[in-house]
């Protein structure tokens, strides 16, 4: 395994502007103005995360929600910018987040396949080389002509994964994406994930579920409140992960006041 | 200023084949489950000349000779224009799930929205040709100079296009009001009288108008046969210019808001 740095994130900080009270019109702009500051507060969705992803490695990512994993994610990917601190992500991307994100109901599966691709990235020949294999993958068969809005939602995934995989980035970005789908297709798919890691190509991965992130991550890193808890071994973080999960339940069944109020 | 204009042309061009497909998208969800498809899109401008020619040319008779070209010669470049307007002021919140999702420069969806009227203005020129040669209504060597209203034209519906698709994001009452200011607007226009009608004292007011100089070579040279000064053509393609400088601008500098907002 080469050392190149493929994410590194230094002191990056997300903060949102969580809004109590939504001005969505001006009427309420105006009705709200004196009262401005009250209908808003901040709230850091990421306090100073720092980390560093090595090319090739697959680092699974592990915490509550709302503990600020997908932040992470969608800060890798581009979507969001961060408040401050600094991100340097090196080579291509797929964003695994949401799959079918946008994908058309009234478009055929084709149709999809090529707006999605050309979203994701691609080239449109680029896309239309990829296509077979995106059809065959998907195991759609005649359907691959009909209007998506008649897919099962098995298809529909199997269709959106079969895409967004096809892209062939440097980078994937797994976000609890594999709870769908039979098990049989969901064995492909992790298939289709650790053959991108035998490529050497990086992967971000988040689940919840514990067993895939000891078995195939190289490492793991345990999100909390915003905070980077702790990387390392994956068995070993799990298992912090874990102590941390009985302490969480055995706090909430205590009625006192351990939420600080801001 | 040369900073965006080199950023426009440049993720203009980086994403022309997504900006097409988008715009595809657009048409073909438009007419689809409709029997007649494309075909509406040359219906739809040669149903509404036959009702303008038959209450201009039999029952409201003005005193201007072959008054549907005299009118369609402006109204179908104002369709282009309400139209474009009409769908790009949503065009970043109805994306909004697919920008929170995917990184993708936002400026190709309010280009879409304009390319895809963009074609609906090309196929609507062809029932008006047919009308032209209907009613025998001489060709002008003067329509050569179309080429320049017409990019006029579409640079100032894509800036006006940025600029309230921007302005929506943060507040949606956008949305409505656009409808009331392209009504005013359409009648504070001379689309469907002539600027001679209107009294000279107050004709200054109308020159405040920008859409007059970008509509008004359109009727020049298709229906009176001549040429604009080259006062009006300069400032012609100034509003068009400073339109896109202004809504790009604008657009350009809330872009990476977007995504918290949506």
């Amino acid at each position: 395994m080469t050392h190149e740095t493929s994410i590194e994130f230094d002191s990056v900080v997300q903060r949102f502007r969580r809004i109590k009270d939504r001005k969505d019109t001006l009427r309420e702009v105006f009705a709200k103005i004196r009262h401005w500051r009250n209908t808003y507060e901040d709230f850091e969705a990421l306090k100073q995360i720092s980390f560093r992803v090595s090319k090739g490695e697959m680092v699974g990512v592990i915490g509550r929600n709302g503990s600020g994993k997908s932040t992470i994610l969608k800060i890798t990917a581009g979507v969001y910018i961060p408040t401050s601190g600094s991100v340097a992500v090196r080579g291509t991307i797929a964003p695994l987040i949401e799959l079918g994100a946008g994908f058309h109901h009234e478009l055929t599966g084709r149709e999809n396949i090529l707006l999605n691709g050309l979203l994701l990235g691609l080239s449109k020949r680029e896309v239309l080389k990829r296509e077979s294999r995106i059809i065959e993958f998907a195991e759609l068969g005649d359907f691959i002509d009909s209007p998506v809005k008649q897919y099962s939602s098995g298809m529909y995934m199997r269709l959106a994964f079969a895409v967004a995989s096809e892209v062939d980035p440097d980078i994937l970005i797994v976000d609890e994406i594999l709870g769908v789908g039979d098990a049989g297709f969901r064995k492909k798919c992790f298939d289709r994930i650790l053959n991108f890691k035998a490529l050497g190509k990086t992967i971000l991965f988040v689940s919840h579920d514990m067993n895939s992130i000891s078995q195939y991550c190289d490492r793991a890193m345990l999100i909390h409140h915003g905070e980077l808890v702790m990387t390392g071994d994956p068995d070993a973080v799990v298992a912090r992960y874990q102590k941390l999960l009985v302490q969480v339940a055995h706090v909430t069944t205590v009625p006192s006041n351990v939420s600080g109020v801001v | 200023m040369a900073v965006f204009v080199r950023e426009l042309l440049r993720d203009t061009y980086r994403y022309r084949e997504l900006i097409w497909a988008l715009a595809m998208k657009e048409l073909r969800v438009r007419y689809k489950r409709s029997v007649l498809g494309f075909l509406w899109a040359l219906l739809n401008p040669a149903l509404l000349m036959i009702v303008l020619t038959l209450v201009f040319g039999t029952i409201m008779r003005f005193a201007i000779p072959h008054y549907s070209i005299f009118l369609l010669s402006m109204l179908l470049p104002w369709t282009f224009f309400s139209q474009c307007l009409a769908y790009s002021v949503e065009s970043i919140v109805s994306n909004g799930e697919l920008i929170k999702k995917v990184r993708v420069a936002k400026l190709v969806f309010p280009t879409a929205a304009v390319v895809s009227n963009a074609i609906n203005f090309v196929l609507s020129l062809i029932p008006l040709m047919i009308l032209i040669a209907i009613m025998r209504f001489p060709i002008h060597w003067t329509w050569i100079y179309l080429p320049i209203p017409t990019i006029a034209l579409f640079l100032f519906t894509l800036g006006t296009a940025f600029f309230f698709a921007t302005i929506n994001v943060f507040y949606r009452d956008v949305s409505h009001i656009v409808q009331i200011i392209l009504s005013a607007w359409f009648y504070f226009s001379p689309v469907i009288y002539s600027l001679d009608f209107i009294p000279t004292k107050y004709r200054w007011l109308f020159h405040l108008n920008p859409m007059l100089y970008v509509l008004n070579g359109f009727r020049l040279s298709v229906y009176y046969g001549l040429l604009p000064t080259a006062r009006s053509a300069g400032m012609s393609m100034a509003c068009g210019i400073g339109a896109l400088a202004l809504g790009f601008g604008i657009f350009r500098r809330y872009q990476n808001s977007f995504v918290y907002y949506v």
